[in-house]
């Protein structure tokens, strides 16, 4: 059903395209979901490098991600040689990670979430909880613009109020064919803290996406991290046991 | 025999007053002396309460209760049921004036800048007030109002560190007994000021019912904390709550719970003798020194009062005398000031200028002196027993004058 669903969304898109002047009734909620579908898919494969960048330093790790649905994904570095083994597993909104040198499954505790992930600019909650974007959120679309030949919506997102996010609100910027190309973290002061930014629009495996997305911190201006996606596979057959804590521990693909 | 004795006192007050000058300077050393010793146990004991009572207040209660693990890892898991049939009604007898069924877990807590790791208290407002153990200086917002209020109350250095506000959403995070992540987001409704800013720090109260349900645990709570209004009679009602709750639960005294408080307490008492013995050496210098000079004055009127028949028991008896109007006058005298003066200090000593040392021993900028009957009925028999026995030498030494001698002595 929701393959369905999507191919009956984009044909609606394919239709706004076609007549942008059509008063549109898009549902913000809608959109977002739509943005989300967009980059994981039903199921997903990807190979993509992480590049943490410091005003004095930088370095930059390859790794290998598997999602399925909202809630699973799992993450496995390929390079540099002294991480290489290092896994994540995020299991709806829970979190494990794996080092092979220590040969340990360590459930990441809830005190820890706020912590970055792998030393970068996400933190764990980031990583962990991506789709709370969808339900934890009231959306509303502020603006409409046509930008190269797409419409481009601007969503302002404001958190429930006893969903578990910190920030005032949220202002996500979505492309018509549901490239999610700006992401903004406000605080509850209305100051702009963090922005994710798509600097690369690419169509991988037969389908837009955002294949470099850079993380920074206004505060911080020489701090950021960016996420270049080198392969995608969408809706891809994954084994019953991808998502399992001994899957995590001993890599069968 | 009763009529020597008299005429023994007559003479000793006497010579006191032969040389005033000598016995004023002797008696303000003397009042000195044991004014100090009163007003300085007062401020050490005014101290070490402050410190016994601020612990309580954040320990909080004089009992508490507890699921046996609690203590060894206070988590979500350790839980214990509410209290009911028997321990509720010992809960409810006399002499216990409040009690209070809490949940206390480890917990982060984030704003959007910053995120610490706190102690989540879940409470029930109205109990914890009665306990004695909700933030008494509310600067901004209010405290909560019921078990289920959503809200959060942080501490104003607390909200500092976050850099948030009153009002605004802060995201606490904790775990469930499952090990899973338990998280919601809560808005800031109240910001107090403890008398510690180490205690802004750590404690956050939130609603006991919303946090039970945030962490998934029904109606299980971490512990009761229970109080009786006196920390030091604690021994005599404490077995009656321990039998009440049954062997399954842990029950224990603050002097079990927090065994640097009690020990404090404990070593407080003997410090002010130590003190007070310490004092009165210095003293007794001065007041050995006084005898011995009046004694030696007086050489040729002992050997007469020795010739003419006088009992040395009596010449004894004589020095010992003086000396005792001495110690009495300045011990009287001492005492009304020492009482005087700590009654004018009750209000409290502000010595903030040394305050970031003060919280180390985390103590409050402002001393209070706490006055105790005791102490001043120790250092009057400290001055009166080790006073008379410094005064045995120099009247044992009068008392064995050799009259002959003594009177050709010029």
């Amino acid at each position: 059903m929701p393959e369905l669903y999507r191919s009956f969304v984009s044909l609606l898109a394919a239709a706004f395209i076609a007549a942008p002047s059509v008063g549109q009734e898009v549902s913000a909620q809608d959109l977002v979901r739509q943005a989300v579908d967009n980059y994981r898919g039903l199921s997903s494969y990807s190979e993509m490098t992480m590049v943490i960048h410091r005003p004095d330093w930088e370095r930059s790790m390859t790794m290998r991600g598997w999602t399925q649905g909202d809630d699973n994904t799992l993450v496995r570095v390929l390079e540099p040689k002294k991480d290489a083994g290092n896994g994540t597993l995020m299991l709806d909104g829970n979190m494990w990670t794996y080092s092979p040198k220590i040969n340990r499954v360590i459930k990441v505790p809830s005190s820890m979430m706020g912590q970055n992930w792998m030393g970068s600019d996400f933190s764990n909650k980031d990583i962990s909880k991506t789709t709370d974007i969808i339900d934890q959120y009231e959306h509303t679309l502020i603006a409409q613009r046509q930008e190269q030949g797409h419409e481009i919506y601007t969503i302002q997102s404001v958190p429930h109020e006893d969903s578990a996010i910190v920030w005032g609100k949220e202002v996500l910027v979505i492309r018509d064919d549901w490239v999610l190309i700006e992401q903004q973290f406000w605080d509850q002061d209305g100051v702009l803290l963090k922005t994710m930014k798509a600097s690369e629009i690419k169509v991988m495996s037969g389908r837009p996406v955002a294949s470099v997305l850079r993380m920074s911190k206004i505060e911080k201006p020489g701090e950021w991290t960016e996420l270049r996606t080198l392969e995608i596979d969408f809706d891809v057959q994954l084994q019953g046991n991808m998502f399992t804590l001994s899957n995590l521990r001993n890599p069968r693909q | 025999m009763n009529a020597s004795w008299l005429v023994v006192a007559t003479l000793a007050w006497r010579n006191l007053w032969r040389n005033y000058r000598r016995t004023l300077i002797i008696l303000a050393t003397i009042t000195l002396g044991v004014w100090s010793m009163i007003f300085m146990s007062a401020l050490m004991r005014g101290m070490v309460d402050e410190i016994v009572r601020n612990g309580l207040e954040t320990l909080p209660g004089e009992v508490q209760v507890h699921a046996p693990a609690y203590r060894r890892d206070p988590s979500v898991v350790n839980s214990m049921a509410m209290p009911d049939g028997d321990f509720l009604q010992a809960l409810g007898e006399s002499p216990v004036v409040a009690w209070a069924a809490r949940v206390r877990v480890p917990a982060v807590i984030s704003s959007e800048r910053d995120s610490r790791g706190v102690v989540l208290l879940g409470v029930d407002p109205s109990a914890e007030s009665a306990l004695g153990s909700a933030p008494d200086n509310l600067v901004e917002g209010r405290f909560l109002l019921g078990v289920d209020d959503k809200g959060v109350v942080i501490g104003a250095s607390l909200a500092k560190r976050l850099e948030t506000s009153l009002g605004k959403r802060i995201v606490l995070m904790s775990q469930n007994p499952d090990n899973d992540v338990a998280d919601r987001g809560a808005r800031i409704v109240g910001i107090y000021k403890a008398r510690l800013p180490g205690t802004e720090d750590i404690y956050v109260y939130a609603g006991r019912a919303a946090t039970q349900k945030m962490l998934a645990m029904g109606e299980q709570i971490s512990e009761v904390a229970v109080t009786a209004d006196d920390y030091r009679a604690v021994q005599s009602w404490y077995p009656n709550i321990l039998e009440a709750a049954g062997d399954e639960l842990e029950v224990l005294p603050w002097t079990a719970l927090d065994t640097f408080l009690s020990s404090m307490l404990a070593v407080q008492d003997g410090f002010a003798l130590v003190f007070m013995v310490v004092v009165f050496l210095a003293l007794s210098f001065g007041l050995v020194n006084t005898l011995v000079m009046a004694v030696f004055e007086r050489v040729r009127e002992i050997g007469l009062m020795l010739a003419l028949g006088m009992k040395p028991a009596l010449i004894i008896g004589q020095v010992l005398v003086e000396s005792l109007y001495l110690l009495g006058l300045g011990l009287a005298a001492g005492n009304i000031i020492a009482y005087v003066s700590i009654r004018a200090l009750e209000n409290g000593i502000d010595i903030s200028s040394v305050a970031q040392g003060m919280e180390m021993m985390s103590m409050s900028p402002v001393l209070y002196p706490a006055l105790r009957f005791s102490d001043m009925l120790m250092s009057t028999a400290v001055v009166i027993v080790l006073g008379l026995a410094a005064s045995l030498l120099p009247a044992w030494k009068a008392s064995r004058l050799d009259p002959v001698k003594a009177l050709t002595k010029t």
